[in-house]
């Protein structure tokens, strides 16, 4: 079993508040690993700093064995890491498919030349990147949205979208931050299918923050829970579900709220 | 139907008419022709940095400067003749243009609006007050420019220089816009983070944005330069910045035929403003205000509602993005608990 | 040491008037996110109406300062009815300061159009006599000297205001927070306004005291306002006594600079400043640190 994308001693401060304290994770390949944990555990501080967002103060993250300090979100891109944000980020100011097609940019290899002197080279990227994208809209069952603005989208088809923008230029580990936020239950029982096929059928890791823990015990390999920073548990969502810290980590929470 | 209302009509017309001009009108249409057409180039450059980029930049009239006088200076001090002075001036406006995209990386919105206001300013101090180079506040004239072998006057050559160069530079927009660079500039614009997580390198980008612009305002400014006969700083003050400003909105930002509409209104709205004796500043304010309040996305949108055969790419303005700027990042979590805004929160400081 | 004090006397004078208009600018800013590019007319017109009040109609000079102090408070309003509120909710940040520097152009238009009738420079008559003063071996003139204590009270007045009143607590729980505001129930809108009135009050009462130190002519708003927002980004956008540092600070650095480097420097001295902090350090010196938006 390999390791797709290792976190090793990530410590991260804002402000004089430690979110992450020497949090080490290995995320082995074609898995689905869920993070879950009560609010404010540094979930999604995790996130940001794997994906270049945020530099940690300390620790490191390796990608397939490389590391990844000092790289810029667009770097880790590139590097076959993608992820999703809490709130829909799709570009209401392109169509659907100009979005998907934003996903293959990187497939894109023309410079400027081309694209002012429109070359040959160029239109026969731009056409392929036409049809892959229509594809991948096909696959989510989107295709009648292709032309219609992404703000026309209802907030769970945006999410859906952004999802399958991730996954259509052969990403290795895909950081999804909530997916099931503002899905209906079926379109979380869709979600759950749909990302099973993504990493059997596609062979990506996916790393998932989530709060809905059906979905998270449903389809997780494994799960990892975070509580002020640090990492109290790893393991099996069975056994994580009945681990006594775990268990005083939600409750104790709720406690301390009331 | 479609062909004769079409875009594409239209152009042919504007251009074909502008080709005419010099055979048909007197001295002073002449002018304002040309005038429409370094209009035109302003607004296209100065939409896909504002427009398409999305980045507030208060600068093009400074680019515009610099493109006259660095043309300007190259023939004065150095006696370069114009056909090198000209791309001399453009790529100096691009260079300085694209050095703004530096403070771009660290900042956004009101912040870079004034940086760069803030350089303009700046630029435009040196223009009147460093008279060993600039010629002070009077102004300078460059050497004739000489167009031999071929037997037209500075005037006219300069026209259909200008035409030349107008009509490039707007299927060089149209074409850039319509690739990916067009869609990694809207990117930028609607979600820079999420564009950054798509792979989309934002220095790069924004370099370019800035870039583009510049060189589209230096090369207006080299041959505004030429046109006149004389460069001087008045100009290239705030005012004309707000006269770009206003032809981007006008026409339609994020449209690049727009760009053309907003360069060919400005311009004829500038002269009926000064025919009628109205204050410019009183007009044009008022104008860019009505424009925003009311019709943002400019008269092209009037255009594609009711005129077949004006579709273009990516034409959706962003409506929402109030909600994510104004509304200080807050999001139904975001009472004091959520871990996005902890995490966002050091980025930059 | 006579000249390092004339400039000193004349870099805080100045400063002072500097840093009531960054007040204005940063207290706007930090309640609604926008920097109100028209604040610059409020201090012009400010003045203007100071003008037409006392020059014009030969009125009190204190009560023309009230009514001009009074006038830039609705103009204050006006801008946030006109500009901000339309656009607030559907807009992007870009149309909202795309239509402030529409107004801004337009009421300096208008400026030019209503008064320059009497000439593009118009004369406010000092407000004491005009001779210098002296302490030790510091010469001051009487008229900075009235300035300077002026702005104190008025800044004085909106301390008191802002800390003291509800009106001013609401404003600063709005500006932290503004959702959670709405939801305590804050008419956020009505909060909103009254921000953009006292911010434009601010910067009028500044021109009304700016007057007599100096000529009156339009485009002097753009001026304080550039000015004024260098003060407010060398002290931290976010930060009220920031923009009063930055202001004397400003103030006095123009004066050195064109008195012992560069007489031309005065004017390019507060750009060359934003460029610096932006590029160095975009929290100026006492603002705290600033959120990406995701």
């Amino acid at each position: 079993m390999s390791i797709a994308l290792k976190a090793q001693s990530v410590s991260i401060a804002f402000g004089g508040v430690a979110a992450l304290q020497d949090v080490s994770v290995d995320f082995p390949e074609r898995e689905i690993i869920g993070i879950i944990g009560p609010n404010g555990a540094g979930k999604t501080a995790l996130l940001n700093v794997i994906c270049g967002m945020t530099p940690p103060d300390e620790g490191e993250i390796f990608l397939h064995d490389v590391s990844l300090s000092g790289m810029k979100p667009s770097d880790v891109a590139s590097l076959g890491l993608r992820r999703t944000f809490q709130s829909s980020q799709l570009f209401p100011g392109m169509s659907v498919l100009e979005n998907m097609m934003c996903g293959l940019h990187l497939m894109g290899s023309t410079k400027l030349f081309g694209a002012v002197f429109r070359s040959q080279a160029m239109k026969d990227e731009e056409a392929e990147m036409r049809r892959r994208a229509m594809e991948a809209l096909n696959f989510v069952g989107f295709k009648h949205f292709a032309d219609r603005p992404g703000s026309a989208l209802s907030f769970g088809q945006q999410r859906i979208i952004e999802i399958a923008r991730t996954l259509i230029y052969e990403p290795k580990v895909v950081l999804l931050d909530e997916p099931a936020v503002g899905l209906s239950v079926t379109r979380v029982a869709e979600l759950e299918t749909l990302l099973r096929r993504i990493r059997d059928e596609r062979g990506v890791t996916l790393i998932m923050i989530e709060h809905v823990i059906r979905l998270v015990m449903g389809v997780s390999d494994r799960i990892v829970v975070l509580n002020s920073g640090q990492k109290i548990a790893e393991g099996q969502p069975a056994e994580v579900r009945n681990d006594p810290m775990v268990i005083e980590a939600y409750l104790g929470h709720q406690a301390a709220n009331e | 139907m479609q062909f004769f209302l079409g875009k594409r009509t239209f152009l042919i017309v504007l251009f074909g008419a502008l080709l005419l001009m010099p055979s048909l009108a007197n001295e002073y249409h002449i002018f304002i022709a040309n005038l429409v057409m370094l209009y035109i180039i302003l607004a296209l450059g100065l939409n896909m940095l504002i427009g398409f980029a999305g980045q507030l930049a208060f600068a093009n009239a400074a680019m515009y400067g610099i493109g006259a006088y660095g043309a300007g200076l190259l023939m004065k001090h150095f006696a370069w003749p114009y056909w090198a002075a000209a791309p001399g001036g453009m790529l100096i406006a691009m260079a300085a243009g694209t050095l703004l995209a530096l403070p771009a990386l660290r900042m956004s919105g009101i912040y870079l609006a004034l940086t760069t206001l803030a350089f303009a300013q700046f630029v435009w101090w040196l223009m009147t007050h460093w008279t060993s180079v600039t010629f002070g506040a009077g102004g300078f004239i460059p050497p004739p420019i000489d167009f031999s072998p071929i037997p037209v006057t500075q005037e006219i050559g300069i026209y259909y220089l200008t035409w030349v160069a107008a009509i490039l530079l707007y299927l060089a927009a149209k074409n850039t816009m319509a690739s990916s660079i067009g869609r990694a500039f809207v990117a930028i614009r609607d979600g820079e983070v999420a564009a950054e997580s798509l792979g989309i390198n934002l220095l790069r980008y924004k370099a370019l944005a800035f870039a583009i612009s510049g060189f589209y305002a230096g090369t207006a400014g080299a041959l505004y330069g030429g046109m006149l006969g004389f460069v001087g700083p008045e100009s290239f003050d705030l005012l004309q910045m707000i006269l770009h400003k206003a032809a981007v909105v006008i026409g339609g930002l994020g449209s690049i035929i727009g760009s053309v509409i907003g360069g060919v209104l400005l311009t004829v709205s500038v002269e009926i403003t000064k025919e009628l004796k109205w204050s410019i500043e009183m007009a044009f304010g008022a104008l860019l205000m009505l424009f925003v309040l009311f019709q943002p996305t400019g008269l092209v949108t009037f255009i594609k509602r009711w005129v077949p055969g004006w579709r273009e790419h990516l034409q959706y303005l962003p409506e929402r993005e109030a909600q994510r700027s104004i509304d200080v990042e807050a999001s139904v979590e975001d009472v004091g608990i959520t871990s996005t805004d902890e995490s966002a929160q050091e980025r930059r400081p | 040491m006579e000249m390092f004090s004339y400039l000193m006397a004349t870099g805080i004078s100045t400063g002072a008037l500097y840093a009531l208009v960054a007040l204005g600018l940063v207290v706007v800013y930090k309640a609604t996110s926008v920097v109100n590019f028209a604040h610059g007319e409020m201090f012009m017109l400010g003045g203007f109406l100071a003008f037409t009040f006392h020059v014009m109609l030969g009125w009190q000079y204190m009560v023309s300062l009230v009514l001009a102090v009074v006038g830039s408070f609705v103009l204050g309003i006006g801008v946030d009815r006109v500009a901000f509120r339309p656009l607030m909710q559907r807009q992007t940040l870009v149309s909202v300061l795309l239509c402030m520097v529409g107004l801004s152009f337009f009421l300096k238009g208008l400026a030019r159009h209503l008064w320059g009738g009497k000439g593009d420079y118009l004369t406010f008559p000092p407000l004491v006599s005009p001779e210098p003063m002296q302490f030790g071996g510091i010469m001051i003139m009487s008229q900075q000297l009235v300035v300077l204590v002026a702005c104190g009270i008025v800044m004085a007045v909106f301390m008191v205001f802002f800390k003291l009143t509800r009106a001013g607590r609401f404003m600063q729980a709005t500006a932290d927070n503004p959702k959670a505001a709405r939801l305590v129930g804050l008419r956020v809108d009505r909060v909103y306004m009254m921000t953009f009135g006292v911010g434009a009050a601010v910067a009028g009462a500044a021109g009304v005291l700016m007057a007599p130190l100096t000529l009156l002519y339009p485009d002097m708003g753009f001026m304080l306002f550039i000015k004024g927002f260098a003060a407010a980004v060398l002290g931290g956008l976010t930060s009220i006594p920031g923009a009063l540092l930055g202001g004397f600070l400003i103030g006095i650095i123009e004066q050195m600079a064109a008195g012992y480097i560069h007489t031309g420097l005065q004017e390019v001295a507060a750009f060359i400043i934003i460029m610096v902090v932006m590029i160095f350090r975009p929290t100026g010196l006492l603002g705290g640190s600033r959120r990406r938006k995701v």
